[in-house]
């Protein structure tokens, strides 16, 4: 088997994947803090008294988990022009992954809200709060805290699903190797380096994650 | 060459879904074999596979299936396999699956209380046997409804095995997709075909969640002193 | 300790030995021609209602299969990963529109061109461009390391062309049809059968980027096959066989093509 090695070629391209990872950390953190928007919003919809509502709600949710990301991503792009609404590659990705995120969201920030003992709710009333601070300070807070584990691995999950835009022509860390192999012809090198920043990138989400989780909420950070 | 989008599009459609449930059924059943072994790996008092196992499952959980893939399909022949974009797609996914598998599994297992073991020793049962006899016959009960989650993700993930070459659904509505160029009702139609896959699934799933207390987390074989290492 | 030192060496050797350079004595001893083909483009490869590729190009590897007197197993293959699926060693030949260039011929082996193409831009009737000047402020998609990608990606920046770049020509082409891109890069007789579908629009070549010629792709290094292949094609231009293939799937007469 004639094939030899070049990583060389992987290093003088590097600048570039490096512009393609950052495309990558920028989309999923913006799709990260959208997405958890949506969540809140969607399990917050689950628990309404409105059967319409959790109708709705639960028919997103599951439609969302039980199809691949990639046809979502494809339907988005290439389907939705059809019905009239033309999205560049970078917002069809952000949408795609924003509506993918939100419905695992929902379902986290769900369980989490159901997690809080109705004992609190009835204390905040009993000390005066209204609806609005009773569901941001004794509900909303200590749901997040709870599931905050479960969210950050979703949030990874939905970083690293990030490199299927390549294949509607995103500029994301994929796509750039992609391009740059199809001149090159040098795969396994460049997938190899490629997986070893998604790793690093990981790792690095991981640490922002675990940061944030002991800013916001101090030395409950990691109790049940 | 350009066809109408008839019942005959659909029906390849169909018939490509075949693809994908085997490549998902392939996928589950070695990755559950190889995921066991990961698991007790897991739990090892020993560092050596303790080690090897974490590291395993932290490589596949960080990165994208996707790379996982690609490095599966142009690797493979330099570990001397004739691969093709089928092989490539079976191992990797198998790959993938056991990793996720076995760290789920290890979690339904370190939640059998460590009674259970201490029981089976008091039995004069080995540690091999005590895991066989006592520990995972308990922990199958707990492992089912997230395994049968799992099983899900294994059939989306399939989708990507389209990007290889492989002509599973999502491939096919591609292919299809060229020959008619209606991609709104093609992508619609396919992932209703997913969905159809997939719901059934999802459901049963709850449907076995035990509405047990959950046990915390410190629960370990007896002989495993180490401190407990996350996962992810 | 010993025996890991070896099979680590003898690990290494593997990667680093030449691989038994194919014979067309291999190929008819193992009975079968594997050949890959491109299924996501008009004309010259799509899949066909039976599951088995169909087109120009196909029909060029069934012709190659008679004449060595074995059957063809086809394999897709798509412009990104074609070149490395030939060099190791997951098919026998690549005949996937495959243009000739000597910087793809530092990878692998062309035999004599067997169609002629061009690598153009095509948009609907109702955009007014006749020269790359003219893409400026456009959306161009090119499937990624095309001819169009090579042609385009170094001028991209100066003429102000906002280039995309998709895993192959057909992703692309969807992309014209569902208006996320101006114009789209592809061969000359595409735009036919994007009028037959998405009609009204008077899809037309509004640029020829370059003229171009497929050859059959193998390794390098294969000249016994490679003979062989050029052997043939002279064959086939010769008793009328090739032209049949091109006035069915073109719709044109072969025209010259030239030799080296």
């Amino acid at each position: 088997m004639d094939y030899v090695f070049q990583f060389g070629a992987v290093w003088q391209d590097f600048d570039k994947l490096l512009l393609g990872a950052w495309l990558t950390v920028r989309l999923s953190a913006i799709t990260m803090v959208l997405g958890l928007a949506v969540g809140i919003l969607g399990a917050v919809g689950k628990g309404s008294r409105s059967r319409l509502l959790r109708g709705l709600v639960e028919g997103y949710v599951e439609a969302i988990r039980n199809t691949p990301f990639l046809v979502q991503l494809l339907f988005v792009y290439l389907g939705l022009p059809a019905a009239g609404l033309k999205l560049s590659p970078e917002q069809a990705a952000l949408l795609a992954m924003v509506v993918n995120l939100g419905a695992y969201a929902t379902e986290i920030v769900r369980a989490g809200i159901e997690a809080v003992p109705r004992g609190q709710v009835e204390a905040g009333r009993a000390l005066g709060l209204g609806p609005y601070q009773i569901f941001r300070l004794v509900v909303l807070m200590p749901a997040l805290r709870v599931v905050f584990p479960a969210l950050a691995s979703q949030f990874i999950l939905v970083m690293l699903a990030s490199s299927v835009v390549s294949v509607i022509s995103a500029e994301e860390l994929t796509a750039v190797a992609d391009t740059i192999v199809a001149r090159n012809f040098r795969s396994f090198e460049f997938y190899l380096v490629v997986t070893g920043i998604y790793l690093v990138l990981t790792l690095a989400f991981q640490s922002v994650f675990a940061l944030i989780e002991r800013r916001l909420f101090g030395r409950w950070a990691g109790h049940t | 060459m350009i066809r109408d989008f008839t019942l005959g599009e659909v029906w390849f459609l169909v018939l490509a879904l075949r693809w994908t449930l085997l490549l998902t059924a392939v996928a589950f059943v070695g990755g559950g074999v190889v995921g066991l072994g990961v698991a007790v790996a897991r739990i090892s008092a020993d560092r050596l596979p303790r080690g090897i196992a974490i590291a395993y499952i932290k490589l596949f959980q960080g990165t994208p299936l996707l790379m996982q893939l690609y490095l599966v399909y142009f690797g493979a022949t330099f570990l001397g396999l004739e691969a093709n974009a089928w092989v490539a797609a079976a191992l990797a996914l198998t790959l993938y699956t056991s990793a996720f598998l076995g760290e789920i599994w290890r979690g339904c297992i370190q939640a059998i209380p460590r009674g259970q073991w201490d029981a089976g020793r008091a039995l004069a049962l080995g540690p091999v046997a005590q895991l066989r006899l006592v520990i995972l016959p308990q922990a199958l009960r707990i492992a089912i409804p997230p395994t049968v989650g799992f099983l899900v993700q294994v059939l989306k993930g399939t989708s990507l095995a389209s990007i290889i070459g492989f002509t599973e659904l999502t491939r096919a509505a591609q292919i299809v997709n060229n020959a008619t160029f209606r991609p709104f009702i093609v992508y619609a139609i396919v992932a209703a075909l997913y969905f159809a896959c997939c719901w059934p699934l999802s459901r049963l799933s709850w449907r076995l969640e035990p509405r047990l207390d959950r046990a915390p987390a410190n629960r370990r074989p007896p002989w495993n002193t180490a401190g407990s290492a996350a996962v992810g | 300790m010993a025996t890991r030192m070896i099979v680590t060496v003898l690990a290494l050797m593997a990667l680093v030995l030449p691989s038994h350079a194919q014979t067309v004595d291999d190929i008819i001893k193992r009975g079968k021609l594997i050949v890959g083909v491109n299924t996501t483009t008009p004309i010259f490869g799509l899949m066909g209602k039976d599951g088995q590729p169909e087109g120009y190009d196909p029909d060029v590897a069934r012709l190659m299969g008679k004449y060595l007197g074995v059957p063809v197993e086809f394999v897709s293959v798509t412009g990104a990963n074609r070149i490395p699926t030939l060099l190791t060693g997951k098919v026998d030949v690549l005949i996937c529109l495959f243009g000739i260039t000597p910087e793809r011929a530092l990878q692998v082996a062309y035999s004599i061109p067997y169609a002629s193409e061009a690598a153009t831009l095509v948009g609907p009737g109702s955009r007014n461009v006749k020269s790359i000047d003219d893409l400026k402020g456009l959306k161009v998609g090119v499937p990624r390391g095309a001819m169009q990608d090579l042609l385009l990606s170094p001028v991209a920046a100066d003429k102000g062309i906002t280039l995309q770049r998709f895993d192959d020509e057909a992703t692309g082409l969807q992309a014209l049809i569902s208006g996320q891109v101006d114009l789209a890069g592809t061969g000359l007789l595409v735009y036919r059968t994007l009028n037959r579908n998405d009609p009204g629009k008077s899809y037309e070549v509004k640029v020829v980027l370059r003229e171009l010629h497929f050859g059959i792709g193998m390794r390098r290094g294969a000249t016994d096959l490679l003979q062989w292949t050029n052997t043939f094609l002279y064959f086939i231009k010769n008793n009328g066989e090739l032209d049949a293939i091109s006035r069915k799937w073109r719709e044109l007469p072969l025209g010259n093509l030239p030799v080296f």
